[in-house]
């Protein structure tokens, strides 16, 4: 008995001390570290820089006036220093989810006055169009060489008819901008944005929690979406969908295997997709033929190019030659071992779930043993994607109105230790002549010749099966017609800024005069620099909805000037 | 009981430090910090790395490092998650508060209503009122919580709105708050945890129910029972004052290992009716390897399931003597 009584104290004694051992320790850190500058770069007030001897080597100037009347939120002038900003935090900020075009430019100074914006580029640089958009205020960031501490529950100012007064983990709210120098001002006194998942989402919307949702679409949505005070618009717009292949060394993973992989891609039947997840969304839509692009923008798809990618009997004659034999189980195998191929898609999502259960079972009668590896959107499209963590994935890209791929398909965008694992190649794709390729294609302002490079490019796709393009994906807008009136919700079916693009033309019926918004997906941070712009609802839900752009893109994937304009910016290619 | 309770607290404590040291060194191999921190900060520098080492005590061995976290935890240092450097604090603090409103109101409701049934069902054994009580009760315990809560849904929130022809919902399908909503209003958040609580209350009458049940009637037929009604002591009172006391000693039980996880949030009902709690806090943290928001909630968990243990222990003495006089 005593012995038992001994031993409490002992141990309480141990808690105590491991206690004070561990709250000392704690007291050790004390180190801070902040983003390094540029070396090329000088720092001036807030964070704005300036490269003086850097415009001698300029190969192309382009210059923006800025309209007089864009001003913050809070009143303060948008003016050179927040784009020169903007770079910086871009360039810089340790995080930051792509330098491309970005470490192109030299310089980005005032002109004749701060409302003239001079960027100085290092190259030409065809998809600049694209490059400046989501500008910063530079006089709220204290560094604008690391402005990964920033945005962090807030944008506090707006340069856009909507200002995000609150933002939290279950709700967004966009209020109108008063210091808004447009025509376009909201009707609306208020817009609302909570989460609410695929299926949550059409069951709010039912029930009058939601007024508009932007789902995903899946076979039997328009059964789901039926009823008489909710309308839908299905749009051909720019995203769509594909299957892609890992086929980079540092997961060795069995894509790697140039001819496993050819064979696998020549294995996947298109039409069986398309017959059965979805034609049944949008009867008699045809198969996308060329990889990462679309035909409804631009001249960039040369739509026959995937035309003939399924040939099974060319799959098995080329795994035969290469000493792949089928075993016992059907599967083909190779020096005793049968690569078993990771199929992840983000979940849930009932449309790439069902392509799974289709497919799978398909896969294995041909021979492949496939088996669904699954995550939730953070997972997948945050973590997994960028390292490489998967075989074969499903997802939807966005066609952009510029065609330039180097960020997401050149060499140099290999994740690696020499780009400190920053590109965005998720495939690791490296094909020397197609970067050279993209690189030119950057170069060339001209669109024809522009055309004729992209083109080569999408064959290089077909030729190394990088991946299988899918389907041109329809977007769907579904709202409550008792709650929001006109046709301007339909036009954000086909949409780059999806919802906030027209959302200030909306007409609400309700007595409040609110809309709400229901988000499939939900951001967990909000800084559109960092890491957690990775998310198209992110943008989406609050930094597009604010943040001032030099061009905006339309529904058919062009370019527009906004009003933070003043004239058309000129472009001037150096000798 | 003074000694009884120094001895469960004094065992509490090892026991707490191992299981969570092995927490600790389960969710570092798992997610592994510092890749995490890599793929996110992917332009991170050195020293940067360093930085985030040392914040979070990943130098040295397990031990070590084990030792430098818990440091940091008990002097509140519990740093910035690494998806979007968030402070680790207000966001689980956010979430631990709706878990625990979430679960307790649930398990007050359902911990009520079960021993209520259980003990009728007890009393009136093999009645009509016991069968269906039964019946129901296997139906309760059958159905997962993902398949009651979409069948809650659609008649409260889409079905009934529809029969009554309202503007809004007639109870909400998601959310502890109606959009837009931004000030603390008790009757909103009643009313938004109506169905997740239904929910997690389901299964919790359905199971005590059945524990109540069983052990009244057990306890029914020991032989004290007999010997009080032989002295004359009516029913009323044998029920009260000894069937009922007894009864409760494994019902106390296990509704202190219950409570205890509460804290870890009941995942599957916070993901269906979009309630941001504990559960739909790990998972996201989980999805993103993000270490500094795991640990610090895996400790509480651990912390709060072997407290509760403890009251268990301490429940079951104070109702049954002989447990501490051995």
């Amino acid at each position: 008995m005593k012995t038992m009584s001994n031993r409490p104290r002992w141990l309480l004694l141990l808690f105590v001390f491991a206690l004070v051992v561990a709250a000392c320790a704690g007291d050790t850190e004390s180190t801070t570290t902040t983003g390094a500058p540029d070396e090329t770069t000088t720092t001036a007030d807030s964070g704005a820089t300036t490269t003086t001897e850097a415009a001698v080597d300029s190969a192309m100037t382009l210059t923006v006036d800025l309209n007089p009347d864009a001003v913050w939120s809070d009143g303060t002038p948008i003016t050179a220093a927040d784009v020169a900003c903007t770079w910086n935090a871009n360039l810089n900020t340790p995080g930051a989810i792509s330098t491309t075009g970005w470490d192109q430019i030299l310089s980005v100074e005032p002109g004749t006055s701060d409302k003239q914006v001079v960027v100085e580029f290092a190259t030409v640089y065809a998809p600049y169009k694209g490059l400046i958009i989501q500008i910063l205020p530079s006089h709220l960031i204290a560094d604008c060489n690391d402005v990964s501490t920033d945005f962090l529950d807030a944008i506090p100012v707006s340069a856009r008819p909507w200002q995000l007064t609150s933002w939290s983990l279950d709700q967004a709210i966009l209020e109108p901008n008063p210091a808004y120098w447009g025509d376009d001002a909201p009707v609306a006194s208020r817009i609302v944005m909570v989460p609410r998942t695929d299926d949550g989402g059409i069951a709010a919307l039912g029930a009058g929690e939601v007024d508009f949702i932007f789902p995903q679409a899946f076979a039997g949505i328009t059964d789901a979406l039926a009823a008489d005070n909710i309308q839908f618009a299905p749009g051909y717009g720019t995203n769509y969908e594909g299957l892609y292949f890992m086929q980079g060394e540092v997961r060795n993973g069995p894509f790697a295997d140039d001819v496993f992989r050819e064979a696998f891609s020549k294995s996947v039947d298109r039409e069986l997709i398309l017959a059965n997840i979805y034609d049944p969304i949008f009867p008699g839509a045809p198969l996308l033929q060329c990889g990462l692009w679309v035909p409804t923008v631009g001249p960039w798809c040369e739509n026959t190019q995937f035309v003939d990618s399924y040939d099974p009997e060319g799959a098995v004659a080329l795994l035969e030659g290469e000493g792949w034999t089928l075993n016992g189980d059907g599967f083909w195998e190779k020096d005793g071992e049968v690569p078993e191929i990771k199929w992840m898609v983000n979940t849930p999502n009932p449309r790439r779930e069902g392509t799974q259960a289709l497919m799978i079972p398909e896969f294995a009668a041909a021979g492949f043993n496939v088996v669904a590896d699954n995550g939730d959107a953070a997972a997948v499209f945050q973590q997994r994607l960028p390292a490489g963590d998967y075989d074969l994935t499903m997802y939807i890209n966005t066609a952009q109105p510029d065609p330039s791929v180097t960020s997401i398909m050149s060499c140099s965008q290999v994740p690696s230790a020499e780009n400190q694992n920053q590109g965005q190649n998720n495939t690791f794709w490296c094909n020397e002549d197609a970067s050279a390729l993209m690189a030119e294609s950057d170069l060339t302002i001209d669109e024809t010749a522009r055309a004729d490079l992209i083109h080569q490019i999408g064959q290089a796709l077909v030729d190394d099966h990088v991946m299988v393009p899918l389907f041109q994906f329809p977007n769907i807008a579904a709202w409550r017609t008792d709650r929001i009136e006109g046709d301007a919700p339909s036009a954000d079916a086909a949409n780059y800024r999806a919802f906030n693009h027209s959302s200030n033309l909306w007409t609400p019926l309700s007595d409040s005069g609110e809309i709400i918004i229901g988000a499939e997906q939900w951001p967990e941070c909000i800084n559109p620099v960092t890491e957690c712009a990775n998310s198209s609802w992110m943008v989406w839900t609050t930094s597009f909805a604010v943040l001032p752009a030099i061009w905006d893109t339309t529904s058919d994937g062009t370019f527009e000037l906004t009003n933070l304009v003043a004239g058309e910016p000129t472009v001037t290619v150096n000798e | 009981m003074a000694r009884f309770i120094g001895r469960r607290v004094a065992w509490a404590i090892p026991v707490l430090l191992i299981v969570t040291f092995l927490t600790f060194w389960a969710v570092k191999s798992a997610t592994d910090p510092v890749q995490s921190f890599l793929r996110i900060n992917t332009r991170a520098t050195p020293e940067m790395v360093e930085e985030y080492k040392v914040k979070h005590g990943l130098i040295g061995s397990t031990p070590e490092q084990y030792v430098h976290w818990l440091g940091n935890f008990v002097t509140l240092e519990w740093g910035n998650s690494i998806k979007g450097n968030r402070p680790v604090w207000p966001d689980l603090k956010a979430a631990m508060v709706n878990s625990l409103v979430l679960g307790l109101t649930a398990s007050f409701v359902g911990i009520t209503i079960g021993l209520g049934i259980g003990i009728l069902s007890a009393l009136r054994q093999y009645s009509k009122f016991d069968t269906a009580a039964t019946g129901a009760a296997f139906v309760g315990i059958s159905m997962p919580p993902f398949v009651s809560a979409v069948l809650l849904q659609v008649f409260f929130a889409i079905m009934i709105t529809s029969w009554l022809n309202l503007d809004k919902p007639f109870l909400p399908v998601a959310g502890i708050y109606p959009p837009g909503q931004t000030e603390f209003d008790l009757w909103l958040r009643m009313k938004h945890m109506i169905l997740p609580v239904t929910v997690v209350a389901i299964q919790i009458i359905a199971v005590y129910s059945r524990y109540m049940r069983a052990s009244l009637l057990d306890v029914k037929g020991s032989d004290y029972m007999r010997t009080a009604r032989a002295k004359g002591i009516s029913e009323r009172k044998v029920i009260m004052h000894h069937a009922l006391r007894n009864a409760m000693i494994p019902v106390v039980t296990v509704a202190a290992i219950d409570f205890g996880a509460i804290v870890g949030g009941l995942i599957i009902t916070e993901r269906i009716f979009e309630f941001r709690g504990t559960g739909d806090y790990l998972l996201t943290a989980l999805g993103n390897g993000d270490f500094p928001q795991i640990m610090p909630l895996m400790f509480i968990i651990v912390s709060s399931i072997i407290i509760f243990n403890l009251i268990a222990d301490l429940a079951y003495a104070w109702l049954d003597p002989r447990i501490r006089l051995g």
